[in-house]
């Protein structure tokens, strides 16, 4: 009897066997390495797909031409290591679909001959694109997904630079900690999370956290996604009244939450938010007016381009695509093909292995990424542990970062209707 | 949990009925008159919310006013849904109502790929407008303006359906037409042209579902979905062919599903429309209000 | 299910050349799923293999349904139940408790079975869009529930350990073919199952009440008790077809195996295919699972919806250019073989 880790290995071995032929010979003819994406680029998410479609093409911009920034694989034009190689994307549409995204990986990695793959998204289509990866040999970035069961399943070949949702909800209570600390009266919090994983997953932390540290959950809301209403559910919150409102909302319960609450008349006192709705330009340009004051956790924050010049320019190349700022998921996914491509650099080969032996060496510093992150350098799980989030505050029509103290421009509002 | 907040509950879910109602009505209008389910219904009031969305665009008029414009706009459309597909599918005798459920989820598909392909699945709503955001408050109880409006509206399609249905001749032309497909075309009655202005009808009251909605509703390609199935439940509960059925059964719905979000864990709310339904049924097989 | 009520009625009119044309249905159905089985080596990629897989898995799940939908005529657009039934069933034994998810399989297709049963109870009272209302709200019961269950892993779902191939766990990293025999060797049994069928007492009844229910029951047929027969029979098969689809997938999640859009892909092979027939699920999911699959493949990475645009208008294009089902097409007599 083989143990996982022998057959995983094993597997991994052969196919680096089998596909050295391959992927040298379409290399060396066509001074290209391609680059499979799984987004959902069709279905309730699309928006998510055509976003990280624009993020991700930056970073191509970025890597394939010669950019004066200090950022991983952005000074030259295409890969060093590969004598000027370009980068070439694949984009497929996984529809959050577990089934279509494991399809579609498999499609990329023996028709399209990819050498790594990033998505995807939705944890659950995470879950079996990177099942397929690993039994492939070919190295997966989990650019935005953030459940953290991920991570603990032995995988060589998964790798997520990001934070996940533990870390995630850890800064969000550290934040919590400190303005008690100085003096502001938190007692209670209400939950407030969708049905799907990510509520799921996310609630899950923030239950354990709120009692590990002593604050009283007074009321804990699962809703359903998607729901025409949530007027009974923004009721009971208003009810119970917590000093801190924590939701996990997607873009469309968020609009409609943030409604809702200034239909019943109820100002939550203070909204500490797990970002994805709440990092959602739409959110802000519909009911931003609400929403002044709010604090979400981030991956990411616009104004740290006062003190490093490459997140201003990379930014602004995003805007032009997009015409919006880089946010929470799209700042993710556009470093995780920067940090991809560095690692393709040095390998200096487009095989899967080793590619994958290249990003587990992975030792970047924060200050080279657009990142507020201490540095890029994967665990044994292929986890960053050193991805800690900020959080930023929704201030006078823009996002400040207000936490953690050693990055923050200035600090926050509280409570947040304070002004 | 305080009478007020129950109040507060029941007011909204009362609100929220009536527009359940609106998006159902033109549903089972379309069924009593023709034995059709029109799967690609939440399309229809998608496609309204977008008009709605790219006339305020273009004119920056208010939604309000808009109204009549997307209601003309959707019973064009749904006059041109019947005329180009679904008389298509109900040639063959055999097994008719599947092929309907097919061609018209294959125009719901066409919709929602039309839609993301003009209007990008990015989400929308129109903002600035005279009833966005404002709440009338009586005695601690909350009640948005334009859900108000919405209602209001919705009562008024009701009673404008109620007149139309008994003293015009299109009207009487329809129940005829719903009573017995065979014998109108012995008077005289253009079956065609009777199922053409109902299919327009039915969407044009969906549409002035949509253009409501869109004063305080986000817009994207899916955002159909939810409704619909809360429409052919409804529909359904008020028995198919109904148009008074789907009034009861929209304000049931609605109330319903906020006593249950307030009282069960609220992830679990549409389980109280569904076992409503199930219970309804099993008693009275043929929905509240239906004929069998 | 006892052999006595598989036999054929002495009353109907067996005669020699209705046997014949049974057997040679039976061979050309020999024939077919020999070239079938020959697939895979032609088909050596594993993303064609993939769809291969997914096209004879529907192929049997419509037909599946079509036993219930197509020759007993209760239009269920809730089968989802089944299909999430077995696919957690199996899944909660493997991987909670470690049972082969050939027993897992059993058991999901006998739950599922049973409670056709006892949902078919107080629902085939229910006609026309009514069942079919009842049947997706039922479904939908059942998917919120599963959400919000968390010792089947809630919404985020159960996923399957990595495992060496194997055919007793049904478990193969990279290998498809596998896959394919299993899900061509169901769609054979339940193939064979609805051959018998139709030629069975069980089969005449349900003509019988398809064509007109009033008059099959004033003639004294069990019209309530061969829905039942028809709906057990049909959970039992999607529960098995869920059941593979959770060994195939190794990950499964209410959203993935419960959802409104599983009932309809169940149902939509067999109307565009031929509703009733033995062949028209088969021929519908030829034609639908790789249309889906590839205008997303090759077209739906762009974002700009216009896969969904040729999806969509393609099924609408088939349904109202052949509304009586593409098997049509290969008929010599455009009746079918419904005679009364």
């Amino acid at each position: 009897m083989f143990n996982r880790r022998q057959v995983l290995l094993g597997g991994a071995a052969a196919v680096s066997l089998a596909s050295t032929g391959a992927a040298t010979r379409a290399f060396a003819q066509t001074k290209e390495i391609t680059i499979g994406v799984i987004y959902p680029m069709s279905g309730a998410s699309a928006q998510v797909g055509v976003d990280a479609r624009h993020a991700l093409e930056t970073a191509l911009e970025l890597v394939n031409n010669a950019h004066d920034l200090d950022l991983p694989a952005a000074k030259a034009a295409g890969l060093a290591g590969l004598g000027g190689a370009k980068i070439r994307l694949v984009f497929a549409d996984h529809q959050a679909d577990p089934q279509k995204g494991r399809a579609e990986a498999e499609r990329l990695i023996t028709q399209e001959k990819v050498s790594a793959i990033v998505g995807a998204f939705h944890s659950s289509v995470s879950a079996t694109v990177s099942a397929t990866t690993e039994r492939y040999g070919v190295p997966y970035i989990a650019a935005d997904s953030s459940s953290p069961s991920l991570h603990r399943r032995n995988m060589r070949f998964f790798f997520r630079p990001a934070a996940h949702d533990e870390m995630f909800s850890a800064a969000m209570f550290d934040f919590l900690d400190a303005q008690k600390k100085a003096g502001q009266k938190i007692d209670t919090v209400g939950l407030f999370f969708e049905d799907t994983i990510f509520g799921t997953d996310s609630s899950n932390v923030q239950r354990k956290l709120a009692t590990e540290r002593g604050y009283k959950v007074v009321s804990d809301i699962k809703y359903r996604a998607n729901t025409p209403s949530l007027t009974s559910e923004v009721q009971q919150i208003k009810s119970a009244n917590p000093d801190v409102l924590l939701p996990s909302s997607y873009t469309t319960d968020a609009i409609l939450l943030v409604k809702t609450m200034g239909e019943l008349g109820y100002k939550p006192r203070n909204i500490l938010a797990q970002a994805a709705g709440f990092s959602e330009k739409a959110v802000f340009d519909v009911v931003g007016d609400r929403l002044g004051g709010l604090i979400s956790r981030a991956s990411f924050s616009v104004d740290m381009a006062a003190k490093r010049k490459s997140v201003g320019v990379v930014n602004d190349l995003f805007k032009a695509r997009a015409g919006k700022d880089l946010n929470d998921n799209t700042s993710r996914q556009l470093m995780a093909l920067l940090i991809l491509a560095d690692a393709i650099d040095r390998a200096k080969s487009a095989e899967g292995p080793a590619i994958r032996d290249a990003l587990a060496a992975t030792d970047i510093p924060g200050e080279r990424t657009i990142m507020p992150w201490a540095r890029v350098k994967f665990g044994e799980d292929g986890q960053n542990p050193h991805a800690d989030p900020v959080l930023i505050q929704y201030v006078g029509g823009k996002f400040v970062t207000v936490f953690p103290s050693a990055v923050a421009v200035a600090p926050p509002q509280w409570p947040m209707n304070a002004s | 949990m305080t009478l007020q907040a129950l109040l507060q509950v029941l007011a909204s879910g009362l609100l929220m009925g009536l527009i359940y109602a609106l998006i159902a009505v033109g549903l089972s209008l379309i069924f009593g008159l023709m034995d059709v389910v029109n799967f690609a219904h939440g399309e229809f009031l998608m496609t309204a919310m977008y008009a709605a969305f790219g006339l305020w665009l273009l004119t920056t008029l208010d939604p309000i006013l808009l109204a009549p414009l997307v209601t003309a706009f959707l019973f064009a459309f749904g006059a041109l849904a019947y005329m180009g597909v679904v008389r298509h599918a109900m040639r063959v005798d055999a097994n008719v109502g599947m092929v309907q459920i097919f061609a018209t989820f294959g125009l719901a598909i066409l919709i929602q790929g039309v839609a993301q392909y003009f209007f990008t699945p990015d989400y929308r709503s129109i903002t600035g407008t005279w009833l966005g955001g404002r709440t009338v408050e009586f005695a601690g109880i909350f009640l948005p303006l334009p859900q108000i409006v919405g209602g209001l509206v919705s009562v008024a399609a009701f009673g404008g359906l109620y007149l139309l249905m008994s003293r015009t001749d299109f009207g009487k032309a329809l129940e005829a037409t719903r009573e017995d497909q065979g014998a109108v075309a012995l008077v005289g009655i253009d079956r065609n042209r009777v199922f053409t202005l109902g299919w327009g009808l039915g969407a044009a009251l969906v549409g002035l579902a949509g253009a409501v909605m869109a004063t305080f509703y986000y817009i994207h390609p899916q955002v159909g979905g939810p409704f619909a199935l809360i429409a052919y439940v409804t529909v359904a509960l008020g028995g198919f062919g109904s148009v008074f059925g789907a009034l009861a059964a929209g304000l049931i719905v609605g109330l319903v599903e906020a006593l249950t979000a307030m009282i069960f864990p609220p992830a679990l709310k549409s389980i109280g429309v569904y076992s409503l339904y199930l219970a309804v049924v099993f008693i009275r097989p043929s929905g509240l209000f239906g004929r069998l | 299910m006892s052999d006595a009520t598989l036999v054929a009625p002495a009353a109907a009119p067996v005669t020699d050349a209705f046997a014949a044309k049974r057997r040679q249905q039976l061979f050309t159905a020999g024939l077919i799923f020999a070239a079938v089985a020959a697939l895979p080596l032609l088909v050596k990629d594993v993303y064609l293999q993939n769809v291969l897989v997914l096209t004879l898995m529907f192929a049997a799940l419509s037909q599946s349904w079509n036993i219930l939908g197509g020759y007993c005529g209760q239009i269920s657009l809730g089968h989802a139940l089944y299909f999430g039934i077995g696919a957690y069933a199996t899944s909660v034994l493997f991987v909670t408790y470690g049972v082969s998810p050939w027993f897992g399989m059993v058991v999901g297709g006998i739950l599922s079975a049973a409670l056709a049963l006892a949902l078919g109870y107080p629902c085939f009272r229910l006609k026309g869009h009514y069942f079919s209302i009842a049947t997706i709200v039922i479904a939908e019961i059942g998917l919120l529930l599963v959400h919000n269950w968390d010792f089947v892993g809630g919404a985020l779902g159960i996923q399957w350990p990595f495992s060496p191939d194997s055919w007793a766990t049904l478990q193969f990293a990279r290998n498809k073919v596998p896959y394919f025999y299993f899900a061509l060797g169901l769609f054979i049994v339940v193939w064979f199952v609805t051959f018998l069928i139709e030629d069975s007492r069980w089969g005449y009844w349900w003509r019988a009440v398809k064509d007109n229910p009033e008059a099959a029951e004033s003639l004294g047929v069990e019209v309530f008790q061969s829905k039942m027969a028809a709906a057990a029979v049909s959970a039992f098969f999607t529960a098995v077809g869920g059941a593979f689809y959770a060994a195939f997938v190794a990950y499964i999640d209410p959203e993935s195996v419960m959802t409104f859009r599983f009932s309809l892909l169940f149902a939509l092979p067999a109307v565009l295919g031929g509703i009733g027939t033995l062949w028209g699920p088969a021929l519908g999911a030829a034609i639908l699972i790789p249309l889906t699959e590839v205008t997303r493949s090759y077209m739906g990475g762009s974002g700009s919806g216009l896969d969904l645009i040729i999806y969509g208008g393609l099924i609408m294009v088939v349904a109202l250019a052949k509304p009586e089902g593409l098997l049509s097409l290969f008929r010599r007599s455009p009746q079918g073989r419904a005679q009364s």
